[in-house]
């Protein structure tokens, strides 16, 4: 990893390397440049997981002309090629410098594909393609479900911490925000509406990163619900999200229909 | 609104301008019987209604939501239906993954000379609610 940047940095083949460092004893997100090469005596892999990709962002739109390195998982780099697709990042402008995740890590994630394309750190572990937090949701009759989702949902204290970590969540203006469909003043946020408009927003963007159940205060099981959406985008549309072809996400233009109305009406 | 009979629902329709809305008004005009428990929404292509404004009226206590438009290729903004189905077949599945009953939400394609059809869909789908019941959002407000 190390070298693999050092390199990178010293033929100016990028500007810049966003990855983690070592701050204070926690790891933490750090612009590494060619001027300040011993800062990368502190650069930080280890297991942590980090919204990166948010910080690429941040930095990508103000100094747009610069190319930038980033260090990815397999979650991340699911997320670049969606903000590929999605236009907020530019493709030739980042170079992603790969990092396998460890057994344990994609067992706990559940994660179908701990693994980037190309990695120069860790071994390939093989990806889990049935999820049990699924299988136990889906196990439940109507009437438990809904239960279940209406005891979690309450939980919230609508700290929009999810929003916030989440790499894919750029828009300007969010519609959680918005007053004439969320009231404001009131705990807990109106539900189902607030957790389900986020669900639909997820649909062909939420990568399995599963960085917003962390960040959950109240652990409100989101990343189960949002890992329903991208199993349900692939069933639905047969569009996997954050995989690097030509196809866009279904919702994001209006495409060809391959509905009928029978498959809605089930 | 609890009548004596029984459970009378409350039923959200969202029509398209130019073609369900037409068949309401078809069927209006040729006097046709349908149960007057739908509010209808008239807007001008199913495409315009996000998935948050059927999510406001369930948190409301809507017992059901219809969203009709015209039938696939006669769309008068030729592929604002494609949309709508996508976005129907997304939420349906997600209400049914947390347990919201899906069946309270129905899409259906209308055409404006479709009056008879307007009605029989309406009849059905009141049926269907009241069978159905209040929905379980309905009792927090």
């Amino acid at each position: 990893m190390l070298e693999k940047v050092k390199e990178l940095l010293k033929s100016e083949e990028i500007a810049g390397f966003i990855g983690l460092r070592l701050q204070e004893g926690h790891p933490g997100p750090h612009l590494f440049t060619k001027d300040h090469l011993e800062d990368l005596e502190s650069l930080w892999v280890g297991e942590t997981r980090y919204p990166l990709n948010k910080v690429l962002l941040k930095v990508a739109d103000q100094y747009p002309e610069l190319t930038l390195g980033v260090m990815v998982r397999g979650c991340d780099e699911r997320g670049l090629t969606e903000l590929f697709k999605w236009n907020q990042l530019r493709k030739d402008r980042v170079v992603p410098v790969g990092v396998a995740c460890g057994r344990e890590l994609a067992e706990a994630c559940e994660c179908y594909k701990p693994f980037p394309s190309k990695w120069v750190v860790g071994e390939k572990t093989e990806g889990i393609s049935k999820s049990k937090r699924l299988q136990k949701i889906e196990g439940m009759n109507q009437k438990e479900r809904l239960r279940y989702w209406l005891n979690q949902f309450n939980k919230c204290i609508k700290c929009y911490g999810c929003r916030d970590v989440c790499p894919m969540c750029f828009c300007e203006a969010c519609s959680l925000e918005d007053r004439n469909f969320i009231l404001t003043g009131k705990l807990p946020p109106e539900n189902p509406t607030f957790h389900l408009s986020r669900a639909v927003h997820m649909v062909g963007r939420c990568i399995d990163c599963g960085l917003c159940e962390e960040a959950c205060p109240s652990s409100i099981p989101v990343r189960t619900l949002y890992k329903k959406v991208g199993e349900m985008v692939m069933d639905i549309f047969g569009y996997r999200t954050g995989e690097a072809d030509e196809a866009k996400s279904p919702l994001n233009l209006l495409g060809e229909v391959t509905l009928d109305l029978s498959d809605v009406n089930k | 609104m609890q009548s004596p009979q029984g459970f009378e629902p409350k039923i959200i329709s969202f029509l398209c301008n130019w073609c369900s809305y037409g068949g309401a008004d078809l069927a209006g005009v040729s006097r046709l019987q349908y149960p007057a428990n739908t509010r209808t929404i008239r807007v001008m292509c199913t495409a315009t209604i996000s998935p948050h404004h059927i999510l406001k009226a369930f948190q409301k206590g809507a017992d059901g939501v219809l969203v009709a438009g015209c039938h696939i290729g006669d769309c008068h903004y030729i592929k604002g239906n494609y949309m709508t189905i996508k976005r129907m077949a997304v939420l349906r599945e997600l209400l049914r993954f947390t347990g919201f009953q899906e069946e309270r939400l129905y899409l259906d394609w209308i055409s404006s000379a479709e009056g008879v059809r307007f009605a029989e869909v309406i009849r059905n789908f009141t049926q269907k609610i009241k069978e159905l019941g209040p929905s379980h959002l309905r009792t927090a407000y």
